[in-house]
């Protein structure tokens, strides 16, 4: 009763954290290099998603992926109550985190050093893969744990397009939901340690990849091989022969 | 002066950003161009344009038959003549002022930059590495290096892709004086090795002599004086150029007659004698002499003919001695005015220079430029 939705919940949430990544990352390469108008508008949509009751986001997943909907019409795939439902879900309600984190970190990136490497021979993409992501990753990167952390305890909006289905889409947070109303306390127990384990556990990697602290294994780089009098007592090292 | 084998880079560009309207239009060859001009006068966007970083309104850039830009005036939005090539395809290097080494790749990886898929590039970048004695740095980051280590890097990094333009923005403004003449003579050693087109923005006039084949001054986004550094030191086309460049010993004289080559000058009560064409003949007219034009003269020698003319007395107001260009004198002229004056360590070295003291100069005719008037200048009485 405990691995079932386990196991649905981590494969919803890693589909779920590779949209957000692909998505959020997109949108927040596109947003935070350009000005256009009405642009606060789309800023706004994709920010809804953190202001909105559960239960609209899962009405508006209705209309669009319900029978009438336009999957359903045009590409005759009626989602409703499948997995890839509760995916769409989480990653709504994940992208957000992961827009608004990254976002920030990539307008933050010098643009001198993304034209530095075109005039290096970089195309677009190699300066968004080599230069600007790499600079950014700190931010990205806890972009998309709290994002997928978000995504992995999706509930409401879940519940309304995917249903509760064990063993096809009952994740954690609905299996928990379960087993209160079928009054199994041990079990809700085991879940809601298992959940609150997990929630620590990002954290705590979002705090190690926070920006502004290094992390601990280029900390480690520094304090090995080249550090000797740099950085951090603000001495620059004389100019060798 | 230019050895390079019929490189030429050409630029022609307008560009209108907002008050500022930027029209440069250069020729260079195969040797290093200064930019020189005041902060705002065009010289970072100049460079810009030619990186391909900054799109210019209309106007044309090329390198000998390649054009990297092309945009008839009147073009824009139209889809008449015109075409850009973006700046990876452009074949440029571009040190950037604040150098823009990419501080999450070792030393290593920021000069392979440009070629990181192939192994003769990376070889090649090692090679670099060395020629910038930066070899057992390889593996330092950016904020491990000093200064001047990652000018070097930059240096590097830009050539490494064998660039046919050397664009370099401020390279050496934040390094001290011993670094800075090594690398300016670095650069002018890698120039005749590699062969590339190098412009060089600077507002600093001992870099400009360092490094420079040719001298352009820049004033409000125009280019007021192109040609060899020297050339522009001792002849400024006009009274903007000659301010500038901050040069000494400017001066205003009254026209009292012009014979068939030369003006005769009245300057504060001197007669003085230049040689400049007649059509500069106004009533008032501002005229410029280098310091080491004005030479002094020995009680005890002949005068030649070179220096019978322009014959002054004045009075020493300071001296001072540098070990790398010889003498400095400043001198008080019987009219009251300051004179500049400089000459060379080996000359007059029995003279007694100390303030107070009677000496005699002459102003060089050869010497003496009577600079026209900028061009905005109402004139008056």
């Amino acid at each position: 009763m405990i691995w079932q939705p386990l196991i649905i919940s981590l494969k919803v949430t890693a589909a779920a954290t590779g949209l957000i990544f692909i998505i959020g990352g997109g949108l927040a390469v596109w947003l935070a290099r350009s000005r256009f108008r009405g642009q606060s508008v789309v800023e706004a949509v994709i920010h809804l998603p953190l202001v909105l009751p559960p239960s609209v986001v899962g009405y508006y997943l209705l209309v669009v992926l319900g029978q009438s909907g336009p999957l359903a019409t045009w590409l005759g795939w009626n989602a409703l109550f499948t997995w890839p439902a509760a995916v769409i879900a989480a990653t709504i309600v994940g992208l957000p985190l992961m827009f608004q984190a990254s976002r920030a970190a990539i307008a933050n990136v010098d643009p001198t050093f993304e034209q530095a490497a075109r005039t290096l021979g970089s195309s677009e993409l190699a300066v968004l893969w080599r230069i600007t992501l790499p600079l950014a990753r700190r931010g990205v990167i806890a972009g998309l744990i709290l994002g997928g952390t978000r995504a992995l305890g999706e509930f409401g909006a879940t519940l309304m397009v995917a249903g509760n289905l064990p063993g096809r889409t009952q994740t954690l947070p609905l299996a928990i939901y379960d087993s209160v109303l079928s009054r199994q306390p041990e079990l809700t127990q085991y879940l809601v340690l298992l959940m609150t384990l997990m929630g620590f556990f990002s954290l705590w990697l979002v705090r190690r990849v926070e920006p502004g602290r290094a992390s601990p294994t280029q900390a480690l780089l520094r304090r090995g091989g080249w550090a000797r009098e740099d950085g951090q007592t603000g001495n620059r090292l004389e100019d060798g022969e | 002066m230019s050895e390079g084998e019929g490189r030429c880079l050409s630029l022609d560009i307008h560009r209108q950003l907002g008050d500022f309207h930027l029209h440069v239009e250069l020729e260079v060859g195969g040797e290093i161009l200064v930019l020189y001009g005041a902060s705002g006068a065009g010289k970072t966007s100049t460079l810009n344009a030619v990186a391909g970083l900054l799109t210019p309104d209309s106007g044309e850039i090329r390198l000998d038959d390649r054009v990297l830009f092309r945009r008839d005036a009147g073009g824009r939005g139209g889809r008449g003549d015109r075409s850009s090539l973006p700046p990876r395809k452009r074949g440029v290097g571009y040190v950037f002022q604040d150098y823009a080494l990419f501080p999450h790749l070792t030393a290593e990886e920021n000069v392979a930059f440009s070629r990181w898929r192939d192994r003769d590039g990376r070889n090649h970048s090692l090679e670099l590495l060395e020629r910038m004695s930066l070899t057992h740095l390889a593996g330092r980051l950016p904020h491990q290096l000093s200064g001047g280590q990652q000018q070097r890097v930059a240096i590097a990094r830009a050539l490494a892709s064998r660039p046919r333009i050397l664009l370099l923005d401020e390279p050496f403004s934040a390094l001290d004086l011993p670094l800075r003449e090594r690398l300016q003579q670095d650069l002018r050693q890698l120039r005749r090795e590699l062969d590339f087109v190098a412009l060089y923005v600077t507002h600093n006039l001992d870099d400009a002599f360092a490094v420079g084949d040719r001298l352009a001054v820049l004033q409000n986004g125009r280019v007021l004086q192109v040609g060899p550094v020297d050339q522009v030191f001792r002849h400024p086309v006009d009274q903007h150029v000659a301010e500038i460049m901050g040069l000494k010993n400017l001066f205003r004289a009254r026209v009292m007659g012009a014979d068939f080559k030369c003006l005769h000058l009245d300057w504060a009560g001197l007669a003085i004698e230049a040689i400049a064409p007649p059509e500069a003949a106004e009533s008032t007219v501002t005229f410029y002499i280098h310091p080491e034009e004005v030479k002094v003269i020995y009680p005890d020698v002949p005068i030649t003919e070179d220096l019978s003319h322009n014959l002054v007395a004045g009075r020493v107001v300071s001296h001072q001695h540098h070990v790398d260009h010889g003498h400095d004198l400043s001198v008080r002229l019987t009219n009251d005015q300051l004179v500049e004056v400089r000459f060379p360590d080996s000359a007059y070295t029995e003279l007694s220079l100390v303030s107070g003291e009677e000496i005699q100069l002459c102003l060089r005719r050869q010497g003496l430029t009577v600079l026209s008037p900028p061009p905005t200048e109402v004139k008056n009485e």
